[in-house]
C-alpha cells in the first residue's frame, strides 16, 4: 500500500511530534472509514496491566493466545483463561462456549463456583481435533450470539487458523460487539501466528487470608506478545470473593508477592 | 401366524395356532394348514384340543394390536399398487384390504399382470394370499374369501353370475343372520337373492340387504383408503437429475417455502426434517435434520441442508444425480406467532441457530454441565445435551441479577406448552409428545427431558471448594512420605515427579454411596506443593494400623 501523493499528512516532515505524526499515518493506513470507533475491549480492571495492553484492555474479537508456562501449569492456564471469562460474562448477557479438542481437560461443574462462573453459562463442544474446534469458533463468531469463546487445543494454533479467526470476528459489524475470543494451547507448541496478545501462565503459591486458606489462587502471568503494547510479568490474584483479578498487596510476611511483582 | 412367522417367534414347521380369551377359557383363534390337517377348527376350547390330539400343538395368544399393525404395513407397501387402499374392518375379519384399481390398472399392464405381480410378491414375502378382483367391494371380498381359487379376475358386469354360486357367508352377514339362513334352507347367495325383498328385510333386517346389493352392485360402497401420514412434505422431480449442492440446496428452500404456509395454517413448525434424495440409479440418500426449535423458514432449512452437505461432501455421491428431492416433516412442534419487543434482544439469543449450525456442520451437540445428587465428587457432575429451556432461565437470571456472585441453578419454572423444545438428541423419543405431559413423568424419559418436566438438580451451595479439574478416577501418588501416620502426605511422587508438600488443609472425609456400589470413605486434603501447584489429595479409607495408606490424586485447582 502506497502513500496517497496527495495526502500532505505522510510527507510533511515538520508537522508535529513523531507521536502525532504515527498516529496521523495509523489513521491513514487504517482506510477511510479510520478508526472511527475505538475498538471494544475487555479492561482487566487493574491499571498496571490495562496500561500496557492496547485501548486498555483486551480486545474483543482478535484470538488471544494462552499458553502455560510448563505443560504442568495447564490447568493454572485454564484456571486464568475461565477467570477472563467470568470477568467478560458479568458485564454482559449470554453464555460462554468451549471448544475443546479430544484429551483436553474439561472444567469441573462444582469448581466453577470459585471462579465465579455459573455452569449454566457455559456451553462445552467437544471437537475431534483442533480443526473441528476451529470451525465451531468460525460458526460461532459469525454467529455473534456468545460473548466469550474459548478454544483448548492440543497442537496450538497455526497462522492460517488464527488468520481465518481474525476474519470472521471482524465481519458482520452490524455494531454488536464481537465476543472475547481466547484460545488455550498447551506449552509446548507455540507457533506463529496472528494473535493479538500472548499470555504465559504459571502457578503460584496462593494468597492466604487470616485462616491460611488456599482460597485466593495466585498466577504468574507474562504477557510474552501484544501487538500494539507492551509485554510485562505480573503476579496475579484471584479473589475469591469479589470474583475479580487483583494484584496482590505485598505484605511483610508474604516473600512470595514482595519483589516478585513488576511492570 | 403369518406375523408370528415372519416375526421369527413361531417356527417354521409344526402345527400352530392362536388362541384368544374366549366363552369357557382359550379358545382357538386362527390355525396354520398343519393344524387345519389335524381336524382343527378355529373356535374349539383349546383344552379340549391339548386332549384330543397327541402331537405337540404350538400356541400363541392372540394379539390384535399387532396385528392390526402389520396389516396398515401391508397396506402402506400396497399404495404402490394405486393409491386407495384400504384394510378390512371388523365386518371383515380384520385380516386384508382392498386396492382400488380403478384407474391404476394400466401402469401394470393390464388387470391380469397386475394381480400377477401382486400374487407373487406376496407369495416371495411368504404371505399366503387369495385375491380376487371386482366390480365392487363386496364381490371381491366374497370371491377372494370363498371363491374356488386363489386368483380370480371377474371381467366388468360379470360379477352376479359367481356370486349367486358362493355361500351366505360370503356377503359380510353377522354370524346370527348366516344361522337363520341357513335354518331357512338358504345356503347360497344365488337363493336369497332370488326372494322378494320385502319379507327378507322384515326377517332380517336392513343390513342383509345392504350387503347383498353392496355385492351386486347395485348400492355404492365407499371405501375409506388410509390418510396420508406424513401431512407435511413437498416433493420435485427433475427431467435433467441434479448433482450440484447449490441446486440440492435451493430445492431443499423451495420445498421448505411450499411446506411453511400448511405449517403456519396449523400454528405447527419442524423439529425434525427429513430431505430424501433419489439417484437415478434408484439408490436413496436420506439426510435427517434435528431442529432445536420448532422452525418454518426456508431460509434457515436451506442452511441447515447446505451445513449438512458440507460436512458429507464426497459421501453424498450424487453419481448421475438426482432425480426426484423430497422433504418431509416428521416431527412437528408448536410454533405460534410471536410478537417481538421493540429493542429486547431475541428470545434463545440465537444460541439455538449455532446449535443447531454446529450439529449439521460437525455432527456435535452443545452440551452443557449438569449436578447431579451425589456427594462423590466424580459422579457429582455430567455433561447433558444443550437445550433451549437452559438458554431461556440463563439469560433470564442474568437480567434479573446480573452479578455473576455465585449464581446458582434454582427452581425452574414448569415450561409452558409452547416452550416445550425437544434437543436434536432426544427427538427419536419425543414423537408422541402426549406422553411426556402426562400426569406423571415416565421413568424412561427422564434424564433427557429433566429441563421440561422437573426442576433439575440444582448446584448445591455450601460445598468446600472443589478443584477445578477433576480427574475421572484418582491417579495414585507414589512414594509417600508423612511426618504423621494418619495426616496428610509430606512429599510424594505423582506423574513423575516429586511433589513437596507446603501446605495442607483437610481433611474432608466424603463417604461411599453404598447404594451404589460398595467402597471405603475417603479422606480429601487440599495441598499445595513448593511449586505452587494446588492439588486434591485423598487417602482411600481411613487411617488405620497395619494398613498401608493408599493416596490418590483426584483433582487440580486453578
Amino acid at each position: 500500500m502506497g502513500l496517497d501523493p496527495t495526502n500532505q499528512t505522510g510527507r510533511d516532515p515538520a508537522s508535529g511530534s513523531p507521536r502525532e505524526r504515527l498516529a496521523a499515518l495509523r489513521a491513514h493506513l487504517a482506510g477511510p472509514g479510520g478508526p472511527a470507533a475505538p475498538r471494544p475491549v475487555l479492561p482487566l480492571g487493574l491499571a498496571g496491566i490495562d496500561a500496557h495492553l492496547p485501548g486498555g484492555g483486551l480486545a474483543l474479537g482478535p484470538p488471544h493466545e494462552i499458553a502455560p508456562m510448563e505443560p504442568a501449569d495447564a490447568v493454572a492456564a485454564l484456571g486464568f483463561v475461565l477467570a477472563l471469562c467470568a470477568g467478560r460474562l458479568a458485564r454482559t448477557r449470554g453464555a460462554a462456549l468451549i471448544a475443546a479438542a479430544p484429551s483436553q481437560p474439561l472444567p469441573h461443574g462444582h469448581g466453577l463456583a470459585g471462579l465465579g462462573l455459573d455452569p449454566a453459562r457455559l456451553l462445552l463442544l467437544e471437537g475431534g481435533s483442533d480443526a473441528e474446534v476451529f470451525r465451531a469458533l468460525e460458526a460461532a463468531l459469525h454467529a455473534r450470539a456468545l460473548p466469550v469463546l474459548v478454544g483448548l487445543l492440543a497442537d496450538g494454533l497455526p497462522l492460517k487458523p488464527g488468520r481465518r479467526l481474525q476474519l470472521a470476528a471482524e465481519g458482520g459489524a452490524d455494531g454488536t460487539a464481537p465476543p472475547l475470543l481466547l484460545i488455550l494451547r498447551p506449552a509446548e507448541a507455540g507457533l506463529p501466528n496472528g494473535a493479538a496478545t500472548r499470555w504465559r501462565i504459571a502457578s503460584a503459591p496462593a494468597g492466604r487470608d487470616r485462616f491460611g486458606t488456599l482460597d485466593n489462587p495466585r498466577w504468574r502471568a507474562r504477557l510474552e506478545r501484544c501487538r500494539n503494547g507492551r509485554g510485562g510479568d505480573w503476579l496475579l490474584e484471584w479473589d475469591h470473593a469479589a470474583h475479580r483479578l487483583r494484584l496482590p498487596e505485598p505484605l511483610a510476611c508474604d516473600a512470595a508477592a514482595a519483589g516478585r511483582s513488576r511492570a | 401366524m403369518t406375523r408370528l412367522r415372519r416375526a421369527g417367534l413361531a417356527p417354521d414347521r409344526g402345527p400352530l395356532a392362536v388362541a384368544a380369551e374366549g366363552p369357557g377359557g382359550l379358545r382357538l383363534l386362527a390355525l396354520d394348514p398343519e393344524a387345519r390337517a389335524l381336524g382343527l377348527r378355529p373356535g374349539e376350547p383349546l383344552g379340549r384340543v391339548r386332549a384330543r390330539i397327541g402331537v405337540p400343538l404350538q400356541v400363541h395368544p392372540a394379539d390384535p394390536e399387532s396385528d392390526r399393525a402389520a396389516l396398515l404395513r401391508l397396506c402402506r407397501w400396497a399404495e404402490g399398487y394405486a393409491p386407495g387402499v384400504a384394510p378390512f374392518g371388523p365386518a371383515e375379519a380384520a385380516d386384508g384390504f382392498y386396492i382400488d384399481v380403478a384407474g391404476a390398472s394400466h401402469l401394470r399392464g393390464g388387470e391380469g399382470p397386475l394381480v400377477d405381480d401382486l400374487a407373487g410378491r406376496l407369495a416371495r414375502s411368504k404371505i399366503p394370499a387369495r385375491i380376487a378382483l371386482a366390480d365392487t367391494p363386496g364381490g371381491a371380498f366374497a370371491l377372494a374369501g370363498y371363491g374356488t381359487s386363489d386368483r380370480v379376475i371377474v371381467p366388468p358386469g360379470g360379477a352376479a353370475e359367481p356370486l349367486r354360486a358362493l355361500p351366505v357367508e360370503a356377503l359380510r352377514l353377522d354370524p346370527g343372520t348366516v344361522s337363520g339362513l341357513r335354518r331357512l334352507g338358504l345356503r347360497r347367495v344365488g337363493e336369497v337373492d332370488a326372494l322378494a325383498r320385502g319379507p327378507l328385510a322384515r326377517r332380517f333386517g336392513e343390513a342383509l340387504l345392504l350387503r347383498l346389493d353392496q355385492a351386486m352392485g347395485r348400492r355404492p360402497e365407499p371405501l375409506a383408503p388410509l390418510t396420508e401420514e406424513a401431512a407435511y412434505r413437498a416433493a420435485r422431480g427433475f427431467l435433467d437429475p441434479i448433482g450440484r449442492q447449490s441446486d440440492i440446496v435451493v430445492t431443499a428452500r423451495l420445498l421448505m417455502a411450499e411446506i411453511a404456509p400448511r405449517l403456519e395454517r396449523e400454528g405447527l413448525g419442524a423439529c425434525a426434517l427429513r430431505l430424501v434424495l433419489h439417484r437415478v440409479d434408484g439408490v436413496m440418500r436420506v439426510l435427517d435434520l434435528g431442529l432445536s426449535r420448532p422452525e418454518r423458514c426456508p431460509e434457515r432449512v436451506a442452511a441447515l441442508v447446505s451445513l449438512r452437505l458440507d460436512r458429507l461432501g464426497a459421501g453424498l455421491d450424487a453419481g448421475f444425480g438426482f432425480e426426484t428431492v423430497a422433504l418431509t416433516v416428521t416431527v412437528t412442534g408448536a410454533l405460534s406467532a410471536r410478537q417481538t419487543e421493540l429493542g429486547a434482544a431475541p428470545q434463545g439469543d440465537g444460541i439455538d441457530a449455532l446449535a443447531d449450525a454446529l450439529a449439521q456442520r460437525l455432527g456435535r451437540p452443545l452440551l452443557r454441565l449438569g449436578a447431579r445428587a451425589s456427594h462423590i465428587p466424580e459422579r457429582a457432575d455430567h455433561t447433558l445435551p444443550w437445550t433451549l429451556q437452559c438458554s431461556d432461565s440463563a439469560s433470564r437470571k442474568s437480567r434479573r441479577a446480573p452479578s455473576p456472585v455465585r449464581e446458582r441453578v434454582g427452581v425452574r419454572d414448569q415450561g409452558s406448552p409452547e416452550r416445550s423444545h425437544p434437543s436434536p438428541g432426544s427427538l427419536r423419543e419425543q414423537i408422541s409428545p402426549a406422553r411426556e405431559r402426562g400426569p406423571e413423568p415416565q421413568p424412561d424419559s427422564c434424564e433427557s427431558h429433566s429441563p421440561l418436566t422437573r426442576a433439575p438438580t440444582s448446584w448445591p451451595d455450601h460445598l468446600p471448594p472443589r478443584p477445578l479439574v477433576l480427574f475421572p478416577r484418582g491417579e495414585a501418588a507414589l512414594d509417600v512420605l508423612s511426618t504423621v501416620p494418619e495426616g496428610p502426605p509430606r512429599r510424594f511422587r505423582w506423574r513423575a515427579r516429586i511433589h513437596a508438600i507446603v501446605h495442607a488443609e483437610g481433611p474432608e472425609r466424603i463417604a461411599a454411596e453404598w447404594w451404589h456400589a460398595p467402597g471405603a470413605a475417603r479422606d480429601y486434603y487440599r495441598v499445595e506443593c513448593a511449586a505452587g501447584r494446588r492439588l486434591w489429595l485423598y487417602r482411600d479409607g481411613p487411617h488405620a494400623p497395619g494398613r498401608p495408606a493408599a493416596w490418590f490424586v483426584h483433582g487440580v485447582f486453578a
